[in-house]
Parts: structure tokens; sequence; C-alpha cells
């Protein structure tokens, strides 16, 4: 324990009850094992003049020598009346008597020096100070705790290396041992601190305790200079002796080639490291499965497409409705179509072309499923462009919509007018025609072809042979007759129930009663491939010279054009009434009993149509027509 | 202070680790291992003397950090100026009391003497910990400082009779060492007293650790490098 702790544990413990302890004799230290020593601190300030123990060291473990300071009243006093006084514990008993300093001179004034013979380690000691007769002072302690070493000896350094930058540089600094301390035969073990600093600054930097008694430092600039200090202290305590001379360290001078000190801000190492993060983060996103951002940074190439073909379609290749489609597309009206118009196309129902095929309208008019003939009869109103399938007054054909645009794609009524008449026709045409079944591939859309007004050409479809279709067939297994539609414009229905057909609108010459009924248009296609049960040779020959045009799914405008398949209800009117009375063939034209009203409808498959409104131009329509109502029939074959 | 203590502390706790298990002989493979028992198994003596420093050194560190939080704690104002009066129980054991007389007497007695300080201390020890335990007010670095202290002097002491049986083979003394009788004192029921009797303690174990170590260093270097340290 330091002396500074005694003094400081004395200087406390003053104010307390001090035991008397001024005249602690060996007989009272060796008594009072369980009394307490006090003594009378002195105040750190020796404003009380009163001379006072100031500090006792011994550097090497060998010898020790205290020190005191005089009172304040020294002139005044006999400077040589004060007087050290030790005892120092021998074994178990303080049986010796306070001696005095052996030596006051070679520690210095106003110190005791202790030699080595006098010296103990591990031996506790008690020093009193004396003036006059009187203590002024008294501490204890053991010699092994007031070890402060000298300060080493020696101090040099020697360059190790400099930077390449060239401003910066490392020392090897170097020092003995004190030179009383005896490391040698480790009696003493010490420990040393280094410190240095450049020699304008005043704050010394520190560096950790070594051993050893060489040590580098590192990192020194070339420009400046330094001073460097060493202590040391022994291993085990904690006081450091004092400082040893500073060294003056003088490096070499700078070069003049020496590199720019400061360290430029890394511009290039900052643009470097942005564009590989930039190009990470690019082509982490270009290969990313988020198609969000794909399409955000690399938005996908319009792929060509044709208005009104889905491109599916073409995939699946279904060749007929293909070609349909192909066929329809020269019909387009541009104008119908907006630019996003081929979005309306697409509302195709690829999944299920077993509903398309069976989507015919006369396989849902005679279909037991009311729900397909509601929804034939139903609008289907959604923002697909379906309903404008609906809207009267526009003949559009969505080849590509649904079931349900399909039946009402064409004109609805005109759908299923042509489906009774198809019926009406079929009848007839069971006995006679020969089962060809000329499936036409698109099912989707049987396009009403009404009578064409100005066309010298029925709108026939399809040939006589190939169109006919045995109603039987088609009657019989509806899924058969699937790209056969029959097509008869129903004009009104009666609050009977009773399907009207309304005349089919013959303008044209070669239009036969039975073809003008209806308006039971077939579709005339190109290749004929959707059949119509309702087509006379004449027409036929017609529609065939016709060609292409006649699309049912092609969107015919009210007004009758040539190249137009379907005609309104209100042009049918018209022209029905032009031509008469719906019940009444159109005078001007082609007497037309193209409708016959619906007695009854027999079973799904079967409608039994009144033959009193249909008027029956017999002559022409046994010569025309392949077909013969019932009633014609009746009438010809009693 | 503590600061100071307790960063030696923190790179002596590896050294002492390894020390310890290689004074006890157990399987730190990269030096070399003496199996228990074993009569030919010489680990070198400068390795031994070394492992023994560095232990009288953590000792004499630890108990000096104990000392003196037990003085800043306990003694402040209670004037336990009584490092003069105190008597440790080992000082009837003469050991040398200075660097002459530490030259002059044989390393073999050295070694003895030695060896009968730490013996004397294995009982202090033992109660010190068991009595810093009981003590409330204690602070627990106190504690843990007091069973450090008495696991490494049991190295230490182990290490040292393999030091004597390289050193000094074939002579076994008898165990002498002095006997403590302290612990009537420890367990006193005045506060004053027992925490004088403590601070007594202390003060001895820092004392006798420091002689150790010196003892330890000064025949280190004259052993094992012949007196040019």
């Amino acid at each position: 324990m330091d002396l500074w702790q005694v003094l400081l544990t004395l200087a406390v413990a003053g104010s307390s009850n001090a035991v008397s302890g001024s005249e602690a004799t060996p007989a009272i230290l060796g008594r009072a094992s369980q009394s307490l020593q006090r003594v009378n601190p002195g105040p750190g300030t020796n404003s009380s003049g009163k001379p006072q123990f100031t500090k006792c060291r011994s550097p090497e473990l060998e010898t020790f020598s205290c020190h005191w300071t005089d009172g304040i009243n020294h002139g005044l006093k006999n400077p040589g009346s004060i007087q050290l006084f030790y005892i120092r514990r021998n074994t178990q008993e303080w049986t010796q008597e306070w001696k005095e300093c052996p030596d006051y001179v070679s520690a210095g004034e106003n110190s005791c020096y202790f030699n080595s013979s006098y010296t103990s380690i591990w031996i506790p000691y008690c020093i009193k100070l004396t003036s006059n007769g009187g203590m002024v002072d008294q501490k204890c302690f053991s010699v092994e705790e007031i070890v402060q070493p000298d300060p080493p000896i020696g101090l040099n350094w020697t360059l190790l290396n400099v930077s390449l930058t060239g401003i910066h540089a490392d020392i090897q600094v170097r020092w003995e041992p004190p030179p009383n301390a005896d490391v040698r035969k480790g009696w003493i073990v010490l420990e040393y601190e280094l410190q240095y600093k450049e020699v304008n600054e005043s704050q010394w930097k520190m560096m950790d305790p070594v051993r050893s008694t060489s040590v580098p430092v590192y990192s020194l600039r070339l420009d400046k200079e330094y001073e460097v200090r060493v202590r040391s202290r022994q291993r085990n305590s904690e006081k450091y002796g004092e400082f040893s001379e500073a060294l003056y360290v003088a490096l070499p001078q700078m070069s003049p080639f020496a590199c720019e000190e400061d360290f430029p801000f890394p511009w290039f190492l900052i643009i470097i490291f942005g564009i590989f993060g930039l190009t990470m983060i690019l082509f982490l996103f270009i290969f990313s499965k988020q198609q969000r951002i794909k399409m955000l940074i690399l938005p996908p190439v319009p792929v060509p497409k044709i208005k009104g073909i889905d491109p599916d379609l073409l995939k699946e290749g279904k060749l007929e409705e293909v070609n349909t489609i192909l066929a329809i597309h020269d019909n387009y009206k541009p104008e119908f179509y907006n630019d996003d118009s081929w979005v309306e196309f697409i509302e195709l129902d690829i999944d299920d072309p077993e509903e398309k095929t069976e989507g015919s309208d006369t396989d849902r008019l005679l279909s037991s499923d009311h729900e397909k003939s509601l929804n034939i009869l139903g609008a289907k109103d959604d923002d697909s462009g379906r309903t404008s399938c609906y809207e009267p007054d526009l003949l559009e054909t969505d080849f590509n919509a649904s079931d349900v645009c399909d039946s009402t794609s064409e004109v609805a009524q005109p759908q299923r007018l042509k489906g009774e008449v198809d019926l009406l026709c079929l009848d007839q045409k069971s006995q006679n025609n020969s089962p060809s079944a000329d499936t036409a591939p698109t099912t989707q859309q049987p396009s009403v072809i009404l009578a064409k007004e100005d066309k010298t050409r029925p709108l026939l479809i399809s040939g006589s042979e190939s169109t006919h279709q045995a109603a039987h067939p088609q009657l019989s297994n509806p899924s058969s007759l699937a790209n056969i539609d029959f097509y008869a414009q129903v004009s009104d229905i009666t609050p009977a129930g009773s399907v009207v057909l309304s005349p089919g609108q013959k303008n044209k010459a070669g239009m036969s009663p039975c073809d003008s009924p209806p308006e039971v248009v077939s579709l005339c296609q190109a290749n004929f491939i959707m059949d119509s049960a309702y087509f006379c040779e004449a027409d036929a020959k017609k529609c065939i010279t016709v060609a292409p045009p006649v699309e049912a799914e092609s969107r015919a405008e009210p007004s009758f054009n040539q190249e137009d398949i379907y005609i309104t209800t209100e042009s049918l009117t018209t022209t029905a009434g032009q031509s008469g009375t719906a019940e009444l063939a159109p005078s001007s034209e082609r007497p037309v009993p193209d409708y016959t009203s619906i007695h009854i409808v027999q079973s799904p498959r079967g409608l039994v149509l009144n033959a009193t409104a249909l008027p029956l131009p017999d002559k022409e329509f046994l010569s025309s027509c392949g077909y013969v109502s019932t009633d014609q029939l009746n009438k010809i074959m009693p | 202070m503590d600061d100071k203590g307790w960063s030696l502390k923190g790179s002596l706790l590896p050294l002492l680790l390894l020390v310890s298990d290689l004074l006890l002989c157990q399987g730190v493979t990269s030096l070399p291992i003496c199996p228990t028992g074993a009569v030919n198994c010489q680990v070198s003596l400068r390795d031994l003397f070394d492992r023994a420093v560095i232990l009288s050194h953590y000792i004499h560190n630890l108990s000096s950090e104990m000392f003196n939080e037990f003085d800043k704690k306990y003694a402040q104002g209670r004037g336990f100026i009584t490092k003069a009066i105190n008597s440790c129980h080992t000082s009837s054991l003469s050991t040398p009391e200075d660097k002459e007389q530490a030259q002059q007497i044989h390393h073999e007695d050295l070694l003895n003497l030695i060896l009968r300080v730490l013996r004397s201390w294995n009982d202090p020890l033992y109660h010190l910990v068991s009595e810093v335990r009981r003590m409330q007010e204690a602070p627990d670095s106190m504690l843990s400082r007091a069973i450090e202290i008495e696991e490494q002097n049991r190295r230490l002491l182990e290490g040292m009779e393999k030091i004597v049986g390289q050193v000094h083979p074939g002579v076994r003394e008898n165990e002498v060492y002095s006997i403590w009788s302290g612990l009537p004192s420890l367990q006193m029921a005045d506060e004053d007293s027992r925490l004088f009797a403590f601070y007594n303690l202390l003060h001895c174990l820092r004392r006798d650790s420091h002689k150790i170590d010196n003892y330890l260093k000064l025949l280190k270097c004259r052993i094992v490098y012949d007196s040019n340290c």
C-alpha cells in the first residue's frame, strides 16, 4: 500500500477520536493488537507549519529513503532539531527502540536514507518525525509497498522504415533499465511506459506498458519533430517512477517527391462501385421472375395481331373456323372496331369448344336446356361487347363471342326464326334430305342470313346437296348438326306463345319462297361450310357464286346490301311490309311465305307450325325449293 | 487502480488457465503432457518456472486488488493503521528479508521455504473464502477473488512440488508450515474487530504473495537463466 494512501487515511481519521499515538512506543505497538493506532494527521498543505513526511520511496527494493517538509516557521525554529526515528518489527516483537535515521545526507535535505543494511523487505517499518523532541509526524509502511524505480537511461531511437508515400515513418525506441535495479538477477521486475508527443504539443500520448526495454513507435510524420520519454515501475505495483529525460527525435526530412498527403475523395471508386451496383440491380430486374417489374423495365413488344382473330384459334388448328374467321374478316366494317376491339374478339370460350359446337342456335332452340334457350333469349349484358349483340340495330356477329352471344350475336330473332324455319323445312327435308351433314366448323356463329333484299340471290349458304342436312339428324342429334344452323327470323312472339316468323326478304328474284320466308338464311360460306336446311338449288348456285361475303357473322348493317347476310328485324319488317304483311308474301317481291307460326311445341326437338300464315307460292315453291312446309306438303300431297 | 489490476488479470487469465492445465498435466495438446504418476516425464524446468512465476504474479495481483478494495470499502475512517502492529502467522518462518540474504540462501532451501509458506496459506485461504461468503456486505468481486486466490494457491503449491522434485529430487522434507489461528478473530461478533481481522489477513496475504513472487523470480533467473535474466 503506497504511502499516499496511508497519509490519506491518516488525514481522514484525524477528526475521529484519536488515541494518543504520539508516543507510540514499541510496547504499545506490541501490546495494542486490538487497539487502533491513531496518528495526528497533518493536513496536505503544511499550513500549520509542522514538518511532515512527504514521501518514502524505495527505488530498487534494496534501499529506501524518506523525505519530509519543514514547517513554515522554519526559520524561526531550530532547523536541526528535526529528527527521524524509525523502528521495525522483528519477528513478533517490538523489542527494539526507536532508532534514529542513519543517514540524513545521502538523499538530500530533509531526508533520511536507509541503505541496504537497514532495509528489510516485507518487514513493517514505522518512522516518526520529531521536532525538538516532540513528534510531529509518523507513518508505518513496508518497503515493498513504496517501490518506485528510477527512470530508465540510455534512450535512443532508430528508424525502422518509411512509408511508401513518404509521409510517415516508424521508429524503434530503446533504453536501459535503471542501473540500480537488479533486473538481471530477477530481484525486481520492471515494466515501462513510453510517452511521445510532437515538439510543439502539450499533450503526451501514452502507450501501453511493456516489459521489454524497446518498443516501436509507428506512424510518425516525417515533417514533424517528436519527443519521447519513458518511465518504469515494478510490475506488481501501481506507482510509476519518474520519467526519463525526453528524447528528441529528429526524423529525416520528407523528400520533395512525397505523395499528396490528403487522401482525396475517392470519386473514381464511388463511380465504379455505383455503376456496378446499378448494373447488378438492372440485371436483377431483368432476370427476375417478377413479371410486373419486368413489364415495367422491359415492356413486352406487342405481338402482331389481326383484329378479330384470336391467335389461339390459329394455334388450335381448326381450319374451318379459321377459314370462317378469315372470311368474315373481310367483311368487317372498320368503323365498328375500336382500337381495342380486338380484345372483344378474344372473349372466346376456348376451353369449352363443346359448348360451341352445341351452341348452334338450332340446337339451342331444340335443346332441353332451357337455360340455353334463356340465354339465347336473354340479353347478356356485360362489358364484353356482347351487349352489342342485342342491339337491334346492329347486326353484329361476334364470332369469337361466347355461346350466348353466338346465339345473340346474330340477330336474335332472326336466329330463332331461322331455327324455326329450319325446323320447318327440316321436316320436309327430313324425308328428303340425305343425311349429308356438312359440318361447319364454326359453330359459333350461325349466321343468320336473312333474305337479301338487294341481292339477287338468296342468302343461301350451302348447296342443296351439301346443305341438305338431315333435319332428322339435326333434330335427333343436335350435336351432329353442330355446324349447321337453320335460321329463320323470328319477328315476334305472340302472347299465346307461338313464335311468329317473319317473312324472308327476298328482293332478288332468285329468292325462293322457302328462302324468303326465312330469312332463313343460312350461312353462305365460301365453302358452304355452314349449311342451312333452306336453300334451293337456284339459291345455292347463287350462293355459291356469291361466295365468301356471305357470312353469318358478318355484321350487317341495317341496310340491306348485297353483301349483307343479315337483315334486321326492322329491315325485314319493312321489307316484309313492303312486300306485304309478314304473313303474306311480299307482293312486289317474291311472295315469301317465310314464316309460319308455331302451333305447338311438341318436344324440344319438334315444332309444329301453323301453316295458316304461310303463304305458299306453290308454284315457286315447288319449283325452287327443295323443301316444302308441312302444309304445303299437305296441300301438295293430300 | 482496479482497472489496471483487472486488465492485468484479464491478460493473465488465459495464461493462467493454460498454466493450470499444464501444471495438472491435463490435455493441452500443444504442450508436452505429463500424465500423473509418470516418472520420466519431464516438463522442462524452464517451463515449470515460467508457469510458477505467472501464477505467483497472478496471485499477488489478486491479493493487492482485494486488499485495496477492502481498504477502500471498510477501512476508511476506521483507522486500521495496523500494518505496524499486525503480525502474520507466517512471520515465524525465517525467510530472507533482503536481496543479500536471498542470494546467499541455497535455492533448495529457498524452494522449501516457498513450499512452507504456500502450505501455510492453505487453511487461511479456505476460511477466508467461507467467511467472505458469509459476510453479507462483501462485494461479489471480493468473494470471487478470494476463491480464485485459494485455487491458484493450490495450483502453485503443486507446481512448486514438481519443481522441487526436479531440482532436488529424492528429498522429501516434512511438511512444515505455520499454523494459522486467526479464525476466531474472523468470526467475532464485534464488527470492528472482525473487520480488523480481515484487514490483517488481507494485508498479510498481500505481503506473502509478494514475497513468494519475488523469490520465484529470483530463483528463475538463478536456476534457469543462470542469473542473467
